[in-house]
């Protein structure tokens, strides 16, 4: 890690599970008032046995497994593609469905309590909702990704506004995913196909873009979920370059994270304790095997290749979430976990 | 354009690719038939499959730990690319070399291999050998991770000769001997901890990781090897050098190629004029494919309809036809078992010797889901494939006869021939509600159904069996 790197890797929760103690391709997170972690398990292939894979975990930041609720399938309070999830102030958890164009509310403990939505272009309709949190109002801010716009709910689900559309001009979108609410109100989406964030202020004018298509440093491919803290620093899930970037609210690059996770969870040492054969031979393997690069790749796909040899890296991280005890999570999607970083003292 | 140059662009597109919509032979026929082949001869200048979208929406196809996502990815491929030869190339040597996800434990390994016969398979057959030699999934399938210097595994030294490159009759028991010894020392990365996560199946703690091969002269024999009258220090390369030299490579190789590409049952004096291109150009495929394509025997009709469909080809070419899953759709999985269900587990062969293909596709069961699926597919007015097919034949007039109508679906599919029995059949389902109409009002939609039901009944005919 350079000198200049201004974040400690903290740990990492989570361990590959088809259902229970565990997660399956983790999507997004949220946290409650108690500080409770809600993993969203997207899963996948929707077929058989496979559709218990989605559900949403719950657990601590000190890994205590505290259970499961919700399963895959098309009924009340079930999951098909579940793409986010955000609490509201009062505790009640909202999950967006990419495949019902459904949003799906649940209590603290997991009782489903509601659902709306409906298939569409029209205001208020819904063409694969990729991304929802809340605005400083509590209401509801979806990225409406095929529709390629935003648009702002009441809590109950009545349609207050949109904003947005297909293109590449400032205030257009193409497909966004991640939303992040700030401090003094703005918004940030990631506006994924154009490769760029965008800032609007709290009544939705825009305000800035940043960001361009690229490997390098303040450079994006893809970007995902993202999340803005007290400061203003803006920690983008680099979904495409397989990282996370931080840029100061002037959308000057801060700092990338590539992933850190070479010391297992405890749930996997758990694992690895009860698998002793299979533990002995992992001490004696190199977990960071040299990959090697053929001419024509991009450095995207280089960096793809390379998150799915080397396990200690991000692979397609989605979303970035904050604690207010300053620690960042990290939504590994592909590696079944959270990576947990910290501010250096 | 003649009936006759449509109906040959169309059996190129079966055989060079998946099928091609009445639009897409249009664009074809405007170039004509040579400037088509050297268009799918050269994929590389149509552009690739964008994958961003699909990984974003299928996450379980984003890291391929699965063998269904790593099908339903494949099958996306399949049904989308602009690269229609590339695919088929693969599909080519996949079913020859032969890899199953079922010992390896591995999707995204096999979709690695895939890639490979992507980036090579049109190339030097010398070099795709060379990168087959070097897979981690081959090298993982056929045990040469246990080729070891002072013991060692005939198996990859064997089927390299045997199935995948000479054939039986043209090597000795000593050359498969001398074989292994040149291939030991190729191994992969941390062969220890991945094959004991292999045979216990452990996706543990966090999903997959892919193989990386590496060469290990340490555990290599260097010592002077006779193989095929030829004595030396040969590494795996050296013998590579030495099978692609002689003549059974050629004819191995084009026998596959013609069985795969043209007939079912085999001509040798075609085989003969293909296994000489592969020695004139030193196994360039490209080249011989280029030979085939614009053969006489190729060419000719009675080469048409001389294959039935693999499963696979079946399934692709019909969801083309009804323009199915062109964006990411959860459903692609349900399509990929249908393959399945078929008799033809893509990524997952039955033995190393791969599938056995011809007539032996067809059973009772597997004909009735081939035609399940494919009226299934075809039937859906609502798939935008089926409703360009519709918008065509209605542009066609706003009243058609019930042979207009037969012919105007025929050609749609790209079914330019069929017996006169089936013929008879589909214009005594036609004839039954009469004239087809659209200037009626509420007659589109009824004229939609009764379009899709004739489509049914033709993906469910004996001939759409054939490619």
């Amino acid at each position: 890690m350079p000198a200049a790197y201004p974040f400690q890797y903290a740990k990492t929760i989570g361990f590959l599970a088809e259902r229970g103690r565990g997660f399956n391709n983790p999507v997004d997170l949220a946290l409650d008032s108690t500080g409770a972690l809600y993993v969203l398990n997207r899963g996948g292939t929707e077929a058989g046995r496979r559709l218990a894979f989605k559900r949403i975990s719950r657990c601590t930041l000190a890994e205590d497994y505290l259970g499961e609720f919700s399963s895959g399938g098309t009924d009340a309070g079930q999951l098909w593609w579940p793409s986010s999830l955000a609490f509201d102030r009062s505790d009640r958890l909202y999950v967006a469905d990419e495949a019902l164009h459904r949003i799906t509310i649940f209590d603290r403990a997991g009782a489903f309590l509601d659902q709306w939505g409906q298939p569409g272009s029209g205001p208020g309709q819904l063409n694969r909702p990729s991304y929802l949190t809340f605005d400083q109002q509590d209401n509801l801010l979806i990225a409406d990704s095929l529709n390629h716009r935003l648009q702002q709910f009441t809590k109950e689900g009545a349609f207050l506004r949109q904003w947005g559309g297909y293109g590449s001009g400032p205030g257009q979108f193409n497909m966004p995913w991640g939303i992040a609410v700030a401090e003094d109100g703005r918004l940030y989406i990631a506006d994924w196909r154009n490769d760029r964030i965008q800032c609007f202020d709290a009544a939705g004018n825009f305000m800035a873009c940043f960001g361009e298509s690229g490997y390098g440093e303040g450079q994006l491919y893809r970007p995902a979920g993202l999340a803005v803290d007290a400061a203003g620093y803006l920690y983008i899930a680099d979904w495409g370059n397989q990282r996370v970037q931080i840029f100061d609210r002037d959308g000057q690059f801060i700092a990338a994270i590539r992933g850190d996770a070479s010391i297992p969870s405890q749930w996997a040492a758990d694992y690895l304790a009860a698998n002793p054969e299979e533990a002995a031979a992992r001490r004696q393997a190199n977990l960071e095997p040299a990959v090697a690069r053929r001419p024509e790749q991009t450095p995207a796909e280089y960096e793809w290749e390379r998150s799915a040899a080397v396990e200690k890296l991000l692979w397609g991280p989605t979303a970035v979430k904050l604690d207010a005890a300053g620690h960042i999570y990290i939504v590994d999607s592909l590696r079944h976990r959270l990576q947990v970083y910290r501010w250096a003292d | 354009m003649a009936k006759e140059d449509r109906a040959l662009l169309a059996h190129l597109l079966r055989r060079a690719g998946f099928g091609a919509t009445q639009a897409e032979l249009e664009t074809y026929a405007a170039q004509g038939y040579a400037a088509t082949v050297e268009q799918l001869l050269h994929p590389e200048q149509a552009p690739d499959l964008e994958l961003d979208v699909l990984r974003r929406y299928h996450i379980d196809q984003h890291s391929l730990m699965l063998i269904d996502s790593a099908q339903g990815y494949w099958l996306y491929r399949l049904i989308n690319t602009r690269r229609p030869l590339e695919e088929k190339i693969a599909l080519f040597w996949h079913g020859l070399f032969a890899t199953a996800y079922g010992k390896l434990n591995h999707a995204k390994a096999m979709v690695n291999q895939t890639d490979t016969f992507r980036r090579y398979g049109l190339g030097d057959f010398r070099a795709l050998i060379l990168a087959l030699s070097q897979d981690p999934a081959m090298i993982f399938w056929l045990d040469n991770k246990d080729n070891h210097k002072d013991a060692p595994n005939e198996n990859y030294g064997r089927e390299l000769l045997e199935l995948f490159a000479m054939g039986i009759g043209n090597y000795t028991e000593a050359d498969v001997k001398a074989c292994a010894r040149a291939f030991t020392g190729w191994t992969i990365a941390n062969a220890d901890y991945m094959t004991i996560r292999s045979y216990r199946d452990s996706i543990w703690p966090h999903g997959r990781l892919d193989w990386q091969f590496v060469y290990n002269p340490a555990d290599h024999d260097d010592s002077d090897k006779t193989f095929l009258g030829h004595t030396g220090p040969f590494n795996g390369a050296d013998i590579i050098d030495l099978i692609c030299q002689q003549p059974a490579t050629a004819g191995f190789i084009a026998g596959k190629l013609y069985n795969f590409f043209v007939a079912d049952t085999p001509d040798e004096t075609a085989i003969g004029q293909l296994a000489a291109e592969f020695q004139r150009t030193d196994g360039n495929i490209r080249a011989v494919l280029r030979a085939l394509f614009n053969s006489d025997f190729f060419r000719a009709p009675a080469a048409r309809r001389a294959r039935i469909k693999s499963p696979a080809e079946l399934v692709a070419g019909t969801a083309r036809l009804a323009g199915s899953h062109r964006f990411p759709q959860w459903s692609i999985v349900n399509l990929a078992m249908d393959v399945n269900f078929m008799g033809q587990e893509i990524l997952n062969p039955p033995t190393v010797e791969g599938w056995h293909t011809g007539l032996e596709w067809i059973d009772t069961g597997s004909l009735v889901e081939r035609v399940n699926a494919a009226a299934l597919e075809i039937g859906d007015v609502n798939q935008p494939g089926v409703q360009e097919i519709v918008a065509r034949i209605q542009e066609r007039g706003a009243e058609l006869s019930p042979e207009q109508l037969v012919d105007a679906c025929l050609e749609s599919l790209g079914q330019y021939e069929i017996s006169e029995t089936t013929r008879a059949s589909l214009l005594d389902h036609a004839r039954r509600q009469g004239n087809l109409r659209f200037d009626r009002r509420g007659s589109a939609a009824c004229a939609a159904g009764r379009i899709a039901e004739l489509l049914q009944l033709i993906v469910a005919t004996r001939e759409y069996q054939l490619a």
